[in-house]
């Protein structure tokens, strides 16, 4: 309850003029980013990740989260008034959003997306706040063995949640783990892999890898494949949308009804728990059990609020729901939280178990930002620039990547003012470049990066206190909990598929 | 066709995890007086590597001999991409953040777009330099390397 106080009670932390700006910035950065098809909302942050060097921790925090929320709502603009998501997760959005828009009610379906985003995000971040102590206190229930059968966990369940490309998934967590093996052992005084380069002795700084792998990276990949966007610029052009058209009518929202918005909010949280799942498997899932529940299946693609509805609240509660396994065990659910955790370890704090006991202040006004964005800025957003924001894709692509271009460059030298960085943060894009075109999910290797150095340490430790005996895994009830979950995971995803989803089809 | 470009990058990925697992193969014995040492996980992530790459190249040998050769035009933008912002930061430190950042901007400007209008572009390109050092400088107390010292 303590923590419930302290996070309503970092609402007055948003009346101060300077943490409110970099809150709104933030939102507005994060639904810009968004809405331009190609770019993302971790783009955006990957960016202004070196700018938090300059900020206190609980506001870049809370500008994070801001970002975040922003990210999951702003890809349903272009996704609804010219069918083209702005992010992955507004994929669903576009299914029943584009025919609304067909059919005139562009507006209104920007208006059910707002809505559904703004319930998502609110319930989300709700149960954030009220599971989240408990699970932190569980956590500390998790011994060695236990923890490092969790980050294996983790990793597994990261690299088999990639249908269809697992070898892929499985040797881009290796890539990661390679590189967060180099430089200074964290238990004996060996360096390794550092092949005599002073520079490498402290390892692979976390900066020059997030803005490599998702700022350099994009710019190279816009750079391969030229996208055209002057036909969705063309259309752009002719949508027009006015502010009374966004409110939806209460006729509407009892039709689509508390249950969908809520059943569809417990989906995304739930997902978005689970390590490399997303905003856009949560909204997945949201759409077909809506589909599959609903007595006119047969509505669904042709222009359904309650499609939008589905879609909206799932991808927005995933915020919630993936900063779960971060704040409590230090282990990120998707690229996002995965900056958040670089924000934390950057100000010197460890995520994980005892985080929220000992540093719940840093904490709690994220979450009220969370929950800010969610309920006052969605909404606002959308009433006061919604009919401008369509005009957005129609940014000159040239400068944009430009101006992205420098931001990285610069921005991985603000962490250390080393020329050194700069240039790792060139060969981390380099090869993010290549995996993303060669079909590897740069999530794993991400995700090796970061766990990779405590996967170690708790590995070595766990044998150490059995006297390297390796069934020491399975007879810790913690660590056993782990590896029986693991089975379970890995069972339902790769030895029994999944089979087709109930309403797959008209998802797709 | 044992050299598609997939299959050059997937025997590169495969060099780098055999130099890896080399590599930490001389860190020294993976276990000591029944400890791991800092050698064991190289050891065991080099494996995996290597095993994950063997199954890809595997799996693209046998799928390249069926595949009819890809003839899609090719785009090196990318790649001069790659030469700008090297050359841009080898350049960053002895030319100073303006300069160097303002032909850096110019040129992704003219590598997105084309050679046209080249003087609308050099504004723009001072600008964004400008505001970039503005945001950077003034408002996040960062200091960047001037001409001036």
């Amino acid at each position: 309850m303590d923590f419930i106080a302290q996070v309503f009670g970092s609402f007055s932390l948003l009346l101060d003029p300077f943490n409110l700006t970099y809150v709104v910035m933030g939102f507005l950065i994060g639904t810009i980013f968004a809405a331009i098809p190609g770019l993302t909302a971790t783009l955006a942050m990957a960016l202004l990740l070196p700018l938090t060097y300059s900020l206190n921790v609980e506001t870049a925090l809370m500008a994070c989260a801001s970002i975040y929320m922003a990210g999951m709502c702003g890809g349903s603009i272009t996704a609804t008034t010219i069918n083209i998501p702005g992010a992955p997760s507004s994929m669903m959005t576009a299914l029943d959003g584009y025919p609304m828009q067909q059919q005139g009610k562009g507006a209104l379906a920007l208006g059910h997306a707002a809505l559904g985003s703004m319930f998502g995000g609110a319930v989300g971040a709700l149960l954030l706040i009220a599971v989240a102590p408990f699970v932190a206190e569980l956590s500390l229930l998790v011994k060695t063995t236990g923890k490092f059968s969790l980050l294996a966990f983790a990793l597994i369940v990261v690299v088999i949640a990639q249908r269809g490309r697992i070898p892929q998934a499985g040797l881009a967590a290796c890539i990661g783990l390679m590189l967060a093996t180099v430089g200074l052992d964290a238990m004996e005084p060996v360096t390794r892999f550092t092949y005599g380069n002073a520079n490498l002795t402290a390892g692979i700084a976390l900066m020059p890898v997030i803005i490599g792998t998702f700022a350099i990276a994009e710019v190279l990949t816009q750079a391969y494949s030229h996208t055209d966007i002057s036909a969705a610029a063309a259309a752009a052009d002719k949508v027009k949308i006015r502010r009374r058209d966004f409110i939806p009518p209460l006729s509407d929202i009892r039709k689509i009804g508390f249950g969908c918005y809520f059943k569809s909010c417990l989906i995304g949280y739930f997902v978005g728990t689970l390590p490399g799942a997303g905003g856009s498997m949560g909204s997945f899932l949201a759409y077909t059990e809506t589909v599959r529940t609903s007595s006119e299946p047969e509505t669904f693609g042709k222009g359904n609020p309650q499609g939008i509805a589905a879609s909206e609240s799932a991808n927005n509660a995933v915020c919630g729901g993936a900063m779960v396994p971060m704040l409590t065990f230090g282990i990120p659910g998707d690229p996002i939280t995965a900056i958040m955790l670089g924000v934390l370890v950057i100000n010197g704090i460890q995520p994980g178990p005892q985080l929220m006991a000992d540093q719940a202040g840093l904490i709690a006004p994220m979450l009220a930002a969370l929950l800010f964005s969610a309920v006052v800025l969605i909404p606002l957003t959308l009433w006061l620039i919604g009919p401008y924001f369509i005009k957005i894709v129609s940014i000159r692509k040239d400068v944009l990547y430009a101006v992205i271009a420098l931001l990285a460059v610069v921005g991985s030298f603000v962490a250390t003012y080393s020329t050194f960085q700069m240039f790792m943060a060139l060969g981390m894009g380099v090869l993010a470049f290549y995996l993303r075109r060669n079909g590897f999910p740069v999530i794993t290797m991400l995700l090796g990066y970061i766990l990779g150095p405590n996967l170690e340490e708790f590995l070595r430790r766990s044998l150490s206190l059995s006297n390297g005996d390796p069934t020491t895994f399975f007879t810790n009830p913690d660590s056993l909990f782990f590896v029986v979950l693991t089975l379970i995971f890995f069972y339902f995803l790769v030895i029994r598929k999944p089979a087709e989803l109930p309403g797959a089809k008209a998802a797709k | 066709m044992l050299l598609n470009r997939q299959l050059v990058f997937l025997y590169l990925i495969l060099a780098v995890s055999v130099g890896y697992l080399v590599s930490a193969l001389n860190l020294g014995a993976p276990i000591s007086d029944g400890s791991l040492t800092p050698a064991f996980f190289p050891i065991l992530v080099g494996c995996a590597a290597i095993l994950f790459a063997s199954i890809l190249t595997l799996q693209k040998l046998r799928e390249t001999r069926d595949e009819p050769e890809d003839t899609a035009p090719r785009t090196f933008t990318h790649l001069w991409v790659v030469v700008a912002m090297f050359i841009y930061i080898a350049a960053f430190r002895q030319l100073g953040y303006f300069l160097s950042s303002g032909l850096f901007v110019f040129a992704l400007i003219v590598l997105f777009s084309s050679f046209e209008k080249l003087a609308i572009k050099a504004v723009i390109a001072a600008v964004v330099t400008g505001v970039a050092y503005l945001m950077f400088q003034q408002l996040f107390g960062v200091r960047l390397p001037t001409l001036w010292g």
